[in-house]
């Protein structure tokens, strides 16, 4: 486990030397900065609106504070997107990299196994990945309701699906980076990440329509790539009564946002599969030549 | 040092790759201590070989022994250094980090590595530069670089391949020194390296190399046949020299063709004979201009081998002895 430690404590110097986390910084305070402006701006708008009605105030988890309630949900989807690309993007080389420019050799010579060396990969990635939608997460909630006040229902709750995702996500692409070269480990892992997004469409259509093949189908994606459905999961817990039911209403045809909570067995499969790959990965690089 | 374990021991070692036999049946002994080289043409199998012995490939077949065990055992790479041919480090660090890092996952503690690591740099050549990223150095610093990683945590044995690729002359001297020195402190160092007079020069023992079998290994004598080259110049033959040389050692060669000089060469069975050839001379009244023991010309031996070994291939035609020689 030492060894390990020491491989994740060098991926995380790595990071800040490569300026991939000073350039993560400015990028996340570039994002946060304009959306929250965009929140201020929206906020300025109803507040007058709602004093050119005469009213005297806004109930924060009214019908006329939806505006601030889809910006945030929406707000949140970007952060797992963003979440979700900075998973794959930081780790894609994580193994590979190393044996592609020649590294590896040197490293592996030493008395550490292949699998404390992945290992400590997935964890000096996952602690860079993670601290990244925590931050991004804490920035966008917490501005949010600096400005307007509103607090979306359970944000613990969907920050928390929203890691396991980034968790498993950087979990695949570690894994996939024992399998494949660099590039084809980027775009393989992109393409599971479509799946699982492919899976939340067909599943919401399926409902809608009310076509039980579809939602099968979709339901196959989400085993096979859970970070969807964990989102899914997510954006449940950041909407208050008010947008639940108009979800409901529509009968559930919006493929962002999920009307129901996710299913319990769904998040422990998200989790044993995020270990499995890992397991796998340690597996796999032990048995390959360099 | 019979006793002690070997340094290496590989027994029909086989490596393939998509069907194709890159090393093929290799046994080999490197004694403990001892400068062992690994001559052979490209792609003859040297890489690859040492990559098993590190444990980096695993072979499809036959037994490998390192310092005891097994090199896949972190137990016995923690007795390890290696300096690989492609000499890629993590070019966002300093050499000291690059040193640091190494250390300690070769199981360094802080205060060891702090004393440590100005002195393998100074060693190699970089003392006073350790501040510096290694993204900034020259191919030959980064080579120097490794070398100080491949003997920093005082390994018992240590695998160079090609280690002077990258280094001017200089830096080749100073690669022996450091061979030398660790030769003297008791490591063993493997030498994959196909610049036979750096091989000559500091190697204890070689062994070549083909299409991953060994052709021939052992000491240079051994491989000489156990004879001694020696080239003697004195200014004339009087009577009876000959015959008393003849009598020491096999006479080769005799050139009288400079008035004044004359040329001998002889081939002695044993070291301890020069002593009483310069005797003789003396003795018999002629005056001794030079009298050089020659090691044994291993680009000879190399060159006669490497070619007299039919392979698939087929190289059929032999380059004449001059040609060899040249």
């Amino acid at each position: 486990m030492r060894n390990a430690l020491l491989i994740a404590e060098l991926s995380l110097r790595e990071a800040i030397r490569k300026r991939l986390v000073s350039v993560l910084l400015l990028l996340t305070a570039l994002f946060l900065g304009f959306y929250l402006y965009g929140i201020v701006r929206l906020e300025g708008t109803l507040d007058q609106r709602s004093l050119d009605a005469g009213l005297d105030g806004r109930s924060l988890n009214g019908a006329s504070n939806l505006p601030v309630i889809y910006s945030a949900m929406f707000g949140m989807y970007l952060v797992y997107f963003l979440g979700s690309l900075m998973a794959v993007l930081s780790t894609v080389g994580a193994v590979s990299g190393d044996i592609e420019n020649g590294v590896m050799q040197s490293v592996i010579a030493r008395p550490i196994s292949r699998a404390q060396l992945v290992l400590g990969r997935w964890l000096g990635f996952s602690a860079v990945n993670l601290g990244y939608v925590a931050l991004l997460s804490a920035g966008l909630l917490g501005g949010v309701y600096a400005i307007t006040g509103y607090l979306p229902p359970a944000p613990l709750a969907a920050t928390g699906l929203i890691l396991l995702s980034t968790l498993l996500l950087t979990a695949l692409t570690v894994l996939g980076s024992t399998l494949f070269t660099t590039l084809a480990n980027g775009i393989g892992v992109f393409v599971l990440y479509g799946v699982g997004f492919t899976g939340g469409i067909l599943g919401s259509i399926g409902a809608f329509a009310d076509t039980p093949t579809l939602t099968t189908l979709g339901r196959a994606a989400n085993a096979l790539m859970p970070t969807n459905a964990l989102w899914l999961g997510a954006s449940y817990h950041l909407q208050p009564a008010v947008a639940l039911q108009i979800s409901e209403a529509s009968r559930g045809a919006n493929p962002f946002f999920a009307n129901a909570p996710i299913a319990a067995g769904l998040v422990v499969w998200a989790a044993v599969l995020a270990v499995l790959a890992v397991l796998a990965a340690m597996y796999r690089f032990s048995r390959r030549d360099l | 040092m019979l006793s002690r374990v070997n340094a290496i021991e590989t027994q029909e070692l086989r490596k393939e790759y998509r069907g194709r036999a890159v090393v093929e049946s290799l046994t080999l002994t490197v004694p403990p201590g001892e400068v062992f080289g690994f001559l052979g043409p490209n792609g003859a199998g040297k890489s690859t070989t040492v990559k098993m012995l590190l444990g980096l490939v695993h072979p499809s077949a036959g037994r490998v022994q390192v310092l005891g065990g097994s090199p896949h055992d972190p137990a016995v790479r923690e007795r390890l250094g290696f300096l690989p041919e492609q000499f890629r480090f993590q070019t966002w660090m300093t050499a000291e980090e690059f040193l640091r890092f190494h250390g300690r996952l070769a199981g360094l503690k802080a205060a060891e590595l702090r004393a440590r690591i100005p002195q393998v740099l100074e060693t190699v050549g970089l003392g006073g530069r350790g501040g510096e990223n290694l993204g900034g150095y020259s191919k030959g610093m980064l080579q120097r670089a490794g070398l100080a990683g491949a003997i920093l945590a005082r390994p018992q044995l240590v695998f160079l391949d090609e280690p002077t690729s990258a280094l001017d002359p200089i830096g080749r001297v100073e690669v022996r020194e450091i061979i030398e020195r660790l030769r003297g402190e008791g490591t063993a160092v493997f030498l994959n390296s196909h610049l036979l007079s750096e091989v000559e020069q500091v190697c204890d023992r070689v062994a070549f190399v083909k299409q991953g079998r060994v052709l021939r290994q052992g000491s240079m004598r051994e491989l000489m046949g156990g004879v001694l080259p020696l080239d003697v110049r004195v200014d004339h033959l009087p009577p009876g020299l000959l015959d008393t040389l003849a009598g020491l050692g096999e006479l080769r060669h005799t050139d009288t063709n400079t008035p004044g000089r004359t040329d001998v060469e002889l081939w002695l069975d044993h070291e301890d004979t020069i002593p009483a050839v310069a005797s003789a001379i003396h003795a018999a009244g002629a005056r001794l201009y030079a009298l050089k023991a020659r090691r044994p010309d291993l680009e000879t031996m190399f060159l006669d081998l490497i070619e007299d070994t039919p392979d698939s291939s087929a190289r059929t035609a032999r380059l004449g002895q001059g040609a060899a020689r040249a």
